[in-house]
Formats: structure tokens, C-alpha cells, sequence
């Protein structure tokens, strides 16, 4: 009993967010548009402009795949224009159930329209295939294109606008690519492999050549040590790939990260310079954009692998 | 006044509400018998063991399974614990725990197989109760009502058996099977209750009513009502709550959960109100 | 105490007791008739009130015989009351003296049905025979541990027994409630009433019934009181555990 009076205390109050929530309706000359994740509200926002309100309902640093929709998050799904979801299963446990809830009876906009879908990890998870298709630019550009296509139809008013957002944005996007492929391009051939300990980046490597390695980090983020025997079967799969660098998500333990880089001679990767792997940092941020968060993320790996950038 | 009437304007809210004042007014109706057999650890168990049935009814068929599976397991953990608490072999207290724990961990293993594995979990145990369908809303009646029925049949007998057992027995009732109906109905509460609060907090559902009226009222009719306007009154809070957070304050308070914890509040309340009257006295 | 006598309401036949393989009373024999009171003595863990749960049916009889009104202790039940004692019941719970006594009807009125008018007055007559009426609506755990007895017995009277069965109401219960407790069981005796209570309290056993059965594990005897509570048998019964004064008193320890 007393448990379940701390469970539900615990959980009342888990993910107290920052204060101030999106305001729940725009202004009566814009349309209110629901965006799942970060990346696609960043995408939403960009090809909107002031003609869209947007609502953002993963905020930064919240796992995609467990959510539980909030009230305010259900009204603004009901009181919506149009709602987009970045797709591909990515949303697949809520978004359904919270959109039938609210009763909104539009069209779920699914941004990954159009774009070749990656085989997934083998997971059910993943049955929809590999959901992280935005770290390639060339899929975000397709995913651009879906939104602005999506907007243009529901508000044929903004037409002018949406476009030529799009074609602004889309241009951006073209020259993060090839700013990316330079950079990427800088490294040593030797030295092209990613060790993550998250399969985010089945696309980006494929895009630019990268031999992704896998995972070899275990749960760093829940054990404080590592054993003695977990450290040496580390070691040795480092050495064996070679690889200079081993990039985490998330904040290691300073002294996991430590030991790790001084007993296998490689650098290690996290904390405030980890990859963005999920989703966006905090708004206002440089990780805070689509833009800013892929070119600290190329910028990380090249210069952790030793290219130029 | 209007700050307690606005979160409803929509459907959603609107089922989530109808929802907790079904689920609350009948947990509390059965919350009377729990704090007065006192069966709050038989209850505790059952909503441990109910978790297995959730998970293979989720499995088999979908959120739709749930309630099916869930059932077939209040069946038979009820049995299973009635049975156990007849004997004392080991001591009771003992194989029941036994019994929770080892069911509990086979709805968890069944449940990591999945790799939605910890949204379905926190549903599962904290419930999602506002994504709450109207089917889910029958469902809740029919077993709310057939609870209801069971205890207005059989009330006196149980009230004489928990009471008296030794009299009840004398009497020729049979007291396994009397305590096997109610067992069942603490169970079936738990199966009403998983879509809404989930199998953790049902337990505050099925004790905390009962024990506010108990501290409030000395004869059965008071506590009853007191109960269950103690839990009607914190569905009611504890969504506007929760929603108002949400809206108003970008302040996330998991809607269930804050129910429970308005209910815990309001017994703090009823104690403070017991102890003042112990002291005017 | 020598009205005539009834009808033998309860007839023991060389009756052993057992719980699973183990037998905790032996041959028990003798009867009660309409109308008398059988006093049950015998020190503690002599098995008196597992005899008077085999009169219930609810201990095996392994040998021998025990006749409930004509009939076997289970299909005798409906008419055949028990009295337990007042302290295992829980005093705080929330239900009043008036209750307490309407479960008295609870078997009569059957399942699915609620009480009715004549139940209510039977309830009501029978907590006016113990001289409680006026507690009716107090809650049942702020009376007295005496109040608390007699209104137990209230509880069997509603049911309108023709054998009632009392395991220790006497003990520890205050003068007052002593003798309500004597002149209802009185009255229901005089109504043709069989009537079997449990005792530790020699001088209430000559005071109030007719016949003695004295138990240790096995009948030591079984007849008139004053044939029976000598101090001879007594001393049998209890073992070393009577002390004998001057004269026929006997002290025996509980």
C-alpha cells in the first residue's frame, strides 16, 4: 500500500517539464498544426512560418517510444488543424490510441512518405523497419517536401508562403549534405567506422560511407562500474575494430568514460558533446534545431575520427 | 467553480471522468469490506497476480485481450488465495507472499519479451486513463454493476461473517465460500481497473475509501457513503488537477497517478478531522 | 429445578471426538431434555467447547453417536443456537447492538432475501429478554463486556432455539449482567428450551442447571449437579489441580 502511495507520488511527478507549455491555440489567421517530434515541429515551424502555430508534444530529451500523452497534449491533438508524425513505428504505441482518444478525426500527416525505408534492427520495435530516417539530409529533404505538400493542401491561402519556406529550407538542407560529405570526406578511409550504443544512424552512414560497427557499449548509463572482466572484453573489441573513437548518447559516469578511454587508447564520446541521436536538444541551444544538432553531430565524429572539419 | 468544471469540456475528459467515478464508487463500496475483514494485503496480493493475466491477454489479443486475461487470472488467484488463506501450514502471510512475487515476476518476464516492453509496463501497472474508450467504459459498468449485485445479494452474510466467523460457522455458513466471493470481488475490482490506474494503484482505490470513512463513521452506512464520496471526489479533483497542470502550467502530472494521490490527501483530511474530534471529546 | 422435563433434545451415545487423526474426547454419554440446563465443566483443554462444536456438526464424531433433536447435528443446526464468547469478538467494529441481534434471523430470512417486519420484532423481543433494549442503536463495542455477552445471547434467542449451546458467558461478567443473563436463559428453559452452557463457576452450575457433565479429555460423569460436583469427581476431573476445604467445598484451579 505504501508502495503504490510512492509509485503514484514518484510518478505524478515524473517528468515535471520546464515550466510555460506551448500555447495550446494560435492566434485566429494561423493554423494549428500538432507535431510529434522535435525534428519534425523544427521541420513544421520552418516551412509554416507565421502562418502555423505550432505544437510540439515530445519535448527534448523525452523518449520517443514511451510516452504517455498529457492532457494538454491530447486537447491540442483535438483542437488541431492537422497533426504530423515522423512515422516509420516511430510513434506507434501512442500516437493511435491518443489521436482516437481526442477525437480528431483529420489526416495524421506521415512525413516519411516518399522515403526509402531502411530495414529495422529486428525488433518489434522496429517492424516498420529503421525509424531514423532524418540523419540522412536527402530523406529530410523528402520530408520537407511531404509537410509543405500537407500544409499547402490544408491551407491553400499560404500556398505562396509554404513554398517558398520550403524551397529556403530545402536549400539549407542541400548544403548541410554536401557540407557533411566534404567533412566525412576528410577522414582517414581507415578511420570511417561509428561505434554508438544506439542504432540511430543506420541512414547517415549509409548516405556517406561510414561502416557502421554497432553497439559494443553496454548500459553504461545504469551500472557506475565497470567489472573487471566487462572492461577487458571491451578493450579488446576496441582494439579489434580499431576504431579511434566510441561515441555514447547520453552522460557516462566520468569515471566509466575515463577507464575506458585510458585502458583502450580511444577517445570517448559523451556528455554535453554526445551525438543527438532520438531527437533535439534543448530549445535555444545549438542542438536545439535539425540543423544545428546534424552539424554537431558530423562535426563530433569527423573530428573524433580524425578528419578535418 | 469554473476552474473545476473547464477541464471537461471534451470527450476525452469526459470518458476519463465517467471513468474514475464508475471505477472509484464501486472500489470504494468494496474498500468497506477490505478495511473491515481487513484485507488489504489479500488485496495487495491480487492485484499482483491479476498482472500475469493482463500481460497474456495483451499478448494473445491485443488491449482488447486484456480485460479477458485478466480476468481468467482474478479466477484463479482468487481460488488459489482463498484456499491458502483457509490453511496455515506455512504461515499465511508467507505462501501469500510467495504467490504475489512469483506471479507478479512472470508478468514481468512475459511482458520484457516485448520490446514495447516498458510503455506497455507502465501502462499495465499505472494504467492510461485517459486514452480511455467507451467500450472500456462498459466494461468498467458491467463489471462494476455485477460487483454491486454481488455484494447487495450477499451483504448481510458477509457482514455476519466478518463480524463473527466462529457465529457464521455455528450458523452453517460456509465460510471458505463466503470469503471466496468477496476475494473474487476485490479481483474483479482489479480487472475494472487496469485500463484506468493500473494494477499498483487500484490497491489505494480498494483501501484508502474505505479507511477514511472508517476513521469518520462509526456504523456501516456512514462509512460506506463517506467512502464512496471520498473517492468520487478525488476522481473529480485529481483529473482537474492534472489536467490543469497540463494546460495551464506546462506541468506534467500523470492523471491517475495524481488521483491516488489526491485520495491520499483527502484521508489525511478525514485523519485530521478524526483527531480533532478525539481531542474536542 | 424440578419442573417436569421435556422431550430428550440432545442424546449423547458413547460419543469420541477427533480432530483429523487425533482424538480429544472420549465417551461422552448421557442426555438433556426440554427444559433443563447441562452445565459443562472441566478445566481448560478438556474439550468443551470442541463438544460443543461436534453438537454443531462441526467436529468428526469417530465413535458413537450425537443426536441433535431427534436428528444428526448438521440437519438439527437451523434450531440449535451458539453462544460464543464475547471476547472474540472484534470491539471496534461498526455495528450496532440492534444488528448484532438481527443476524440472529439472518439463516431464517435466507439468502438473497432481506429482513423483515417479524424479524425485526423477534430481534427486538430478544433484546428486551436480556434487559437491553434501550442500547439498541449504540454501537455494540461501547457496552460493557456483561452487556456485550447478554446481547450475544440476544442474538440466539431471536433465533427461536429449541437447544442453545453457551461456551464461558460467565466469565469475567459483572453481577448485573450475571443475573440477566440467568433470567433469560430462564425464560427460554421455562418455553421448553434445552439448554447447554460451558462453565468454570461451580456455584452458578448448582445455582442454575440441572445436570452436570464433568470432561477431561474423556466424561468423568454425567448426572444430577449434586450427585456430581463432589469433590471425589471433581478432584478426577480436574486432576491434582482441586484443593478440598472443610466440609463438601471444593476449590478447583482453572
Amino acid at each position: 500500500m505504501v508502495a503504490a502511495v510512492v509509485a503514484a507520488g514518484l510518478l505524478a511527478f515524473a517528468g515535471c517539464g520546464s515550466g510555460g507549455s506551448d500555447r495550446a491555440a494560435g492566434r485566429s489567421d494561423q493554423i494549428d498544426v500538432v507535431a510529434t517530434t522535435p525534428v519534425v515541429a523544427d521541420f513544421v515551424r520552418n516551412v509554416g512560418g507565421d502562418r502555423v502555430h505550432v505544437v510540439q508534444i515530445l519535448k527534448p530529451g523525452v523518449d520517443p517510444h514511451d510516452y504517455e500523452a498529457s492532457p494538454a497534449d491530447i486537447q491540442a491533438i483535438a483542437d488541431a488543424d492537422l497533426v504530423v508524425k515522423s512515422g516509420v513505428g516511430l510513434e506507434a504505441t501512442w500516437l493511435d490510441e491518443t489521436v482516437s482518444s481526442a477525437g480528431y478525426g483529420g489526416e495524421v500527416v506521415d512525413a516519411s512518405r516518399g522515403v526509402t525505408i531502411r530495414q529495422g534492427n529486428g525488433t518489434d520495435e522496429q517492424a516498420a523497419g529503421d525509424p531514423h530516417i532524418w540523419h540522412d539530409p536527402a530523406d529530410a529533404r523528402i520530408m520537407v517536401g511531404d509537410i509543405a505538400a500537407a500544409l499547402v493542401a490544408k491551407d491553400p491561402a499560404g500556398k505562396a508562403g509554404y513554398e517558398r519556406n520550403a524551397a529556403t529550407y530545402d536549400a539549407k538542407l542541400a548544403a548541410l549534405d554536401a557540407e557533411n560529405e566534404a567533412e566525412i570526406g576528410s577522414i582517414p578511409v581507415e578511420q570511417r567506422k561509428l561505434v554508438t550504443n544506439h542504432d540511430a544512424f543506420g541512414y547517415y552512414c549509409a548516405r556517406y560511407g561510414i561502416r557502421f560497427v554497432g553497439s559494443i557499449i553496454p548500459s553504461f548509463d545504469t551500472s557506475a562500474e565497470l567489472s573487471g572482466k566487462e572492461l577487458s572484453d571491451l578493450v579488446a573489441k576496441i582494439e579489434q575494430t580499431g576504431v579511434r573513437a566510441v561515441f555514447s548518447e547520453s552522460s557516462l559516469p566520468p569515471k566509466t568514460a575515463q577507464t575506458v578511454a585510458t585502458e583502450a587508447g580511444v577517445q570517448v564520446v559523451e556528455g554535453e558533446d554526445a551525438l543527438y541521436a532520438d531527437g533535439l536538444g534543448p530549445v535555444g541551444s545549438p542542438g536545439g534545431t535539425y540543423l544545428g544538432a546534424e552539424r554537431h553531430n558530423t562535426a563530433t565524429i569527423v573530428k573524433a575520427l580524425g578528419g578535418r572539419v | 467553480m469554473r476552474y473545476l468544471l473547464e477541464p471537461f469540456g471534451s470527450p476525452f475528459m469526459q470518458r476519463a471522468l465517467a471513468e474514475a467515478l464508475l471505477l472509484g464508487a464501486v472500489a470504494a463500496v468494496v474498500s468497506v469490506f477490505v478495511v473491515l475483514r481487513r484485507l488489504s494485503f489479500v488485496a495487495d496480493v491480487l492485484t499482483h497476480t491479476v498482472f500475469p493475466g493482463v500481460v497474456i491477454g495483451f499478448v494473445v489479443a491485443g488491449t482488447s485481450g486484456i480485460v479477458w486475461g485478466a480476468s481468467v487470472f482474478a479466477v484463479l488467484s482468487t481460488v488459489l488465495i482463498t484456499v491458502l488463506a483457509g490453511r496455515s501450514r506455512v504461515t499465511e502471510d508467507a505462501s501469500m507472499a510467495i504467490v504475489l512475487t512469483g506471479f507478479f515476476a512472470v508478468g514481468v518476464v512475459l511482458v520484457s519479451r516485448q520490446t514495447s516492453f516498458t510503455s506497455d509496463l507502465t501502462a499495465f501497472l499505472f494504467g492510461r486513463i485517459l486514452t480511455v474508450d467507451r467500450q472500456q467504459l462498459v466494461v468498467t459498468a458491467v463489471i462494476g454493476a455485477a460487483v454491486l449485485l454481488l455484494l447487495g445479494l450477499l451483504g448481510k452474510e458477509l457482514l455476519f461473517r466478518a463480524f463473527d466467523p466462529a457465529g457464521a460457522e455455528a450458523r452453517g455458513y460456509r465460510v471458505l465460500a463466503l470469503d471466496l466471493v468477496l476475494n473474487l470481488v476485490v479481483a474483479l475490482v482489479v480487472v475494472a481497473a487496469v485500463r484506468a490506474v493500473g494494477t499498483v494503484l487500484v490497491i489505494a482505490l480498494l483501501v484508502v475509501p474505505g479507511a477514511a470513512g472508517r476513521l469518520l463513521s462509526d456504523r456501516l452506512a456512514g462509512i460506506t457513503l463517506i467512502a464512496v464520496g471520498t473517492a468520487l471526489l478525488a476522481g473529480w479533483l485529481g483529473l482537474v488537477a492534472s489536467w490543469q497542470a497540463s494546460v495551464n502550467h506546462g506541468l506534467r502530472l500523470a492523471s491517475g497517478a495524481t488521483v491516488v494521490l489526491v485520495l491520499v490527501l483527502l484521508y489525511g483530511v478525514a485523519a485530521a478531522i478524526a483527531t480533532a474530534r478525539k481531542v474536542r471529546a | 429445578m424440578s419442573e417436569p422435563t421435556g422431550p430428550v433434545l440432545l442424546r449423547f451415545d458413547h460419543a469420541s471426538l477427533a480432530y483429523g487423526r487425533a482424538r480429544v474426547v472420549e465417551d461422552v454419554h448421557g442426555s438433556v431434555h426440554g427444559g433443563e440446563a447441562v452445565a459443562l465443566i472441566g478445566p481448560n483443554g478438556a474439550g468443551k467447547s470442541t463438544l460443543l462444536r461436534a453438537v454443531l456438526g462441526l467436529v468428526d464424531v469417530v465413535s458413537g453417536r450425537i443426536e441433535v433433536l431427534g436428528s444428526t447435528p448438521a440437519r438439527a443446526r437451523r434450531e440449535v443456537a451458539y453462544v460464543p464468547q464475547v471476547d472474540t469478538l472484534d470491539a471496534q467494529f461498526p455495528v450496532s447492538v440492534g444488528q448484532v441481534v438481527l443476524m440472529g434471523r439472518y439463516r431464517d430470512v435466507g439468502w438473497l432475501r432481506r429482513p423483515g417486519v417479524r424479524d425485526r420484532a423477534l430481534a427486538d423481543d430478544a433484546l428486551e429478554a436480556v434487559g437491553l433494549a434501550e442500547r439498541k442503536d449504540d454501537r455494540f463495542g461501547t457496552l460493557s463486556g456483561g452487556q456485550r455477552q447478554r446481547v450475544l445471547l440476544a442474538r440466539a434467542i431471536a433465533q427461536q432455539p429449541r437447544l442453545l449451546l453457551l461456551d464461558e458467558p460467565f466469565n469475567g461478567v459483572d453481577a448485573v449482567s450475571q443475573q440477566a443473563l440467568l433470567a433469560a436463559l430462564r425464560r427460554l428453559q421455562d418455553d421448553g428450551a434445552a439448554v447447554v452452557v460451558s462453565t468454570h463457576d461451580l456455584a452458578l452450575a448448582h445455582l442454575a442447571c440441572d445436570e452436570v457433565c464433568l470432561l477431561n479429555k474423556h466424561q468423568v460423569a454425567f448426572g444430577p449437579t449434586e450427585a456430581t460436583l463432589t469433590p471425589e469427581l471433581l478432584r478426577a476431573a480436574y486432576g491434582g489441580q482441586a484443593l478440598e476445604l472443610a466440609g463438601d467445598s471444593v476449590i478447583v484451579a482453572r
